[in-house]
């Protein structure tokens, strides 16, 4: 151990061991279950962890007495110490033995600041909807011109090179980003089913980088953590919210995510190569929805009904020359299953079925409630004029609306309306107070929708399934094709969000 | 009698259900694609639209349905109107397979389900065929519309399946801009020729979109990104047969390369895996022309031996295969 404590920018060594009376450590350990502190202990133990997670073992001369008041005496080896754990998975116990075993025997020492990191990845992959994932794009910019010393860079939209990702060269560059007076550990890994590299920032305030820093708890209160992942094969990157051990000041983790959101495009950045993040409002706690929506795959910018086009079940080879039967046709006319089907349908029967139709029109292959791409949370804000509540002139404008198909002129305009007002009385929340307007037309009162639920673009298909919501005449943004969480709309579309996102 | 033997022929039976099952499966399959070959034969349609004309009407049901003569007249030519429609959706769509196989982008018209969707949701859809090892794969689309009032015939990416690996938003910006771009760019043109006169600025070729072009350059960066990936593969599979193949010889040899990856996001690296835990980068151009080479040792930095011994031929990556082959046998 080093003697000195000398200020530095070096980072925090992984070896480092934070104190396991801590009160924080005790409660990430208590976060975990049984099965995965056990796990857990064991990888700790395995031949390439074990150098930063060195245990408690017995260095006992012959002549030394066993100490009887030890509650968990000392392994003397390490692989008697695994086949301990080993053994332990097969018994049946609490968990609070195993995480009292873990920080009062055989880690009594202190746990490894690779370990603590360890312990939040498995708490992750136990509750993966723990965390709050901000999905952000890497976009390229402009070469500075020369001469000109303190110029705002513009975005290169004309940039054809795609943004390359290199760990420990990353994580190189984004260490000299950190200020001295701040010392953070860094630890990847990558999660068993995701594609994707996760990075867990783990921040503290101190201008030392050895036990000095994580000695006492007052400096373990103003300690943070970020996760950054970074999806295979993607040009954007997820950033979740700071999370502090202490109490938190009000804007200090907004600052510490800002710090990041600035130090995290230079890191990327080479020589000749300038990088910047742009937020891309979608935020979600499910990976797998960003995955999706921001990931490696063709589902970008093919959201809602586009999803047809994207999923690898629509496949069809040119060389095969089956008529394929058209996803949403009513009845495939020559196939012998619908001749069976003598009844006809009565009228609900017919209503329910044309609903799931056009659900399936409206969504395609996407709001699944089974598909585990959910969203928590949508906020849209209309900023549309109030509809007007001549509905006799909306019915003409419907006529008019399918007979022309180019009518950028009135009828578009109050079928737009329409929707709006049907969108607002079928989706809004009750909460909404809306007041009937003097003069319709101008009238721009500030409404807010608010989703939520376990999947909301599921529920909304439910929805248009069940009838309640009609799939015709719902605005495309309802269906989650545009991919935010978070949007103005302006006209009945989405605004600034163009279609792709390019 | 069956039933005591049931426990016994369990499996065999099952097998047979199985099997039955799949032999179902299969003959559905050939009757489907015997129905489609049938139904596009242009006899047979020439057959369905003479007996749906009054004058033959009655040679028709003896022709085509000899089995059902119950049928009255009125059910018998809804039939026939219904395999005519199907006989006309099958020619489109044998028309629309023989263009995709014959042209490798091909355009089709969509319309946009959002009852708000600019220009009447008219959308213009592109289809970019990827093919691999002789297969087609699922193609790329690209959706395009006009959303722009005042400049109707400007168009705009609206939605695509195109994978990030494709910089199709700096395509898209180079031969798609929108018009408020090109006044400014009119604007700046104006003010670099009112600078150097009489020059013609080499803005102006991109100033009107250029379709044909954007779909050019797409479908190149398309078929790089495909034909990279399976470079890559290729590599793989060759070094990991050759791996497997000596396997039981020279187990421990050192120069045998263990594992093949992708290691960004164009596919333009590859990362090398040598069995004593050096590992390589390989970069190549957009052509498949390896750039760089490096291999780095398991402990101490660089490896510039073998650096040196394998990058000494630097031509395209098929060839590097058979060159780490080589070097694996210790022939080089």
């Amino acid at each position: 151990m080093a003697r000195f404590s000398v200020p530095t920018k070096a980072r925090l060594p992984s070896s480092l061991r934070v104190d396991s009376t801590n009160p924080a450590v005790v409660k990430s350990l208590g976060r975990l279950s049984r099965e995965a502190l056990i796990s857990l202990a064991i990888s700790w133990l395995d031949g390439d962890s074990i150098a930063n997670a060195i245990p408690y073992l017995e260095r006992r001369g012959d002549d030394d007495e066993i100490d009887l008041d030890d509650l968990y005496p000392a392994c003397g080896s390490v692989q008697e110490l695994y086949e301990y754990y080993a053994a332990m998975q097969q018994q049946k116990g609490s968990k609070r033995d195993v995480a009292n075993r873990i920080l009062e025997g055989d880690w009594r020492h202190g746990l490894s600041l690779y370990q603590l990191a360890m312990v939040d990845f498995y708490y992750l992959e136990e509750h993966p909807m723990s965390q709050k994932w901000t999905a952000y794009k890497i976009l390229p910019l402009k070469p500075p011109t020369q001469g000109a010393d303190d110029e705002v860079l513009q975005v290169d939209d004309k940039a054809l090179n795609v943004p390359r990702f290199h760990p420990s060269t990353f994580l190189q560059s984004l260490q000299d980003q950190v200020l001295p007076d701040i010392k953070a550990h860094y630890h990847f890994h990558r999660p068993k089913d995701l594609p994707v590299l996760l990075l867990r920032i783990f921040v503290i305030e101190s201008p030392y980088n050895s036990s000095l820093a994580l000695s006492g708890t007052t400096n373990f209160t103003s300690s943070r953590t970020v996760y950054l992942a970074f999806p295979d094969g993607s040009s954007h990157i997820y950033i979740t919210k700071s999370q502090s051990n202490g109490p938190t000041a009000a804007g200090e983790s907004r600052s510490l995510q800002n710090l990041i959101v600035h130090g995290v495009p230079k890191a990327l950045s080479r020589p000749r190569e300038r990088y910047t993040l742009t937020p891309t409002s979608l935020t979600s706690r499910n990976l797998e929805t960003l995955l999706d929506k921001r990931g490696p795959g063709r589902g970008n910018a093919a959201g809602g009904g586009w999803s047809v086009y994207a999923s690898e079940k629509n496949k069809k080879s040119p060389l095969d020359a089956i008529l394929p039967s058209p996803p949403l046709s009513r009845d495939s006319s020559l196939s012998d299953q619908n001749r069976k089907r003598l009844k006809p349908l009565d009228q609900n029967q017919r209503a329910a079925k044309k609903a799931k139709l056009v659900a399936k029109a409206r969504f395609g292959d996407s709001g699944l409630v089974a598909d585990g791409k959910g969203i928590e949370r949508v906020d849209i804000l209309l900023k549309d004029p109030f509809p007007a509540a001549a509905a006799a002139a909306a019915a003409e404008a419907q006529g008019q609306d399918e007979e022309q198909t180019n009518a950028p002129g009135e009828p578009s305009i109050s079928a737009r309306r329409r929707t709006i007002d049907a969108a607002l009385r079928q989706a809004a929340d009750g909460d909404e107070e809306l007041n009937e307007p003097e003069n319709p037309s101008q009238w721009r009162p500030t409404v807010q929708v608010t989703f939520q639920g376990n999947h909301v673009f599921a529920g909304i298909r439910q929805l248009v399934e069940a009838g309640i919501v009609d799939g015709e005449r719902m605005p495309g943004w309802m269906t989650g094709e545009d991919g935010v969480t978070v949007g103005v709309v302006r006209h009945g579309r989405i605004r600034g969000n163009k279609g792709s996102g390019l | 009698m069956e039933g005591a033997e049931d426990k016994e022929n369990v499996s065999p039976l099952d097998k047979e259900i199985t099997s039955l099952k799949k032999q179902a499966a299969n003959l559905r399959k050939t009757l489907k694609i015997e129905c489609s070959t049938i139904i596009s034969n242009p006899s047979i349609r020439d057959v369905l639209l003479s007996s749906l004309s009054p004058s033959k009407q009655k040679q028709s049901p003896t022709t085509l349905r000899p089995r059902k003569p119950k049928r009255t007249p009125s059910n018998r030519d809804r039939d026939e109107q219904r395999l005519l429609t199907r006989s006309k959706q099958q020619e489109a769509y044998d028309q629309q397979c023989l263009y995709r196989i014959a042209a490798s982008v091909t355009a089709f018209k969509v319309r946009d389900p959002d009852p708000h969707a600019v220009d009447g949701g008219h959308v213009l859809g592109l289809r970019f065929e990827a093919m691999t090892r002789g297969q087609f794969l699922q193609p790329y689309y690209v959706m395009l519309n006009r959303p722009y009032a005042d400049h109707r015939q400007f168009l705009r990416v609206h939605r695509h399946t195109v994978p990030p690996a494709i910089p199709l938003s700096g395509l898209a910006a180079r031969y798609l801009p929108g018009p408020k771009k090109q006044q400014q760019q009119e604007e700046q043109e104006e003010q670099q020729a009112e600078g150097d006169s009489n020059s013609p600025s080499p803005l102006s070729y991109h100033l009107k979109q250029d379709l044909e072009r954007f779909v050019k350059s797409l479908r190149r960066e398309i078929m790089r990104y495909h034909n990279r990936l399976g470079v890559s593969a290729d590599l793989r599979r060759s070094l990991g047969a050759h791996s497997n193949k000596d396997s039981n010889k020279t187990a421990t040899q050192n120069n045998a390369i263990i594992d093949v990856s992708i290691a960004d996001t164009e596919a333009k690296q590859i990362r090398l895996t040598w069995a004593d835990e050096r590992n390589g980068r390989l970069v190549m151009d957009d052509d498949g022309k390896v750039v760089k080479f490096v291999v780095f040792g398991a402990t101490d930095g660089r490896d510039w031996e073998t650096t040196r011994q394998l990058g000494d031929s630097q031509g395209r990556v098929e060839d590097v295969a058979k060159m780490l082959e080589e070097y694996a046998s210790g022939t080089v």
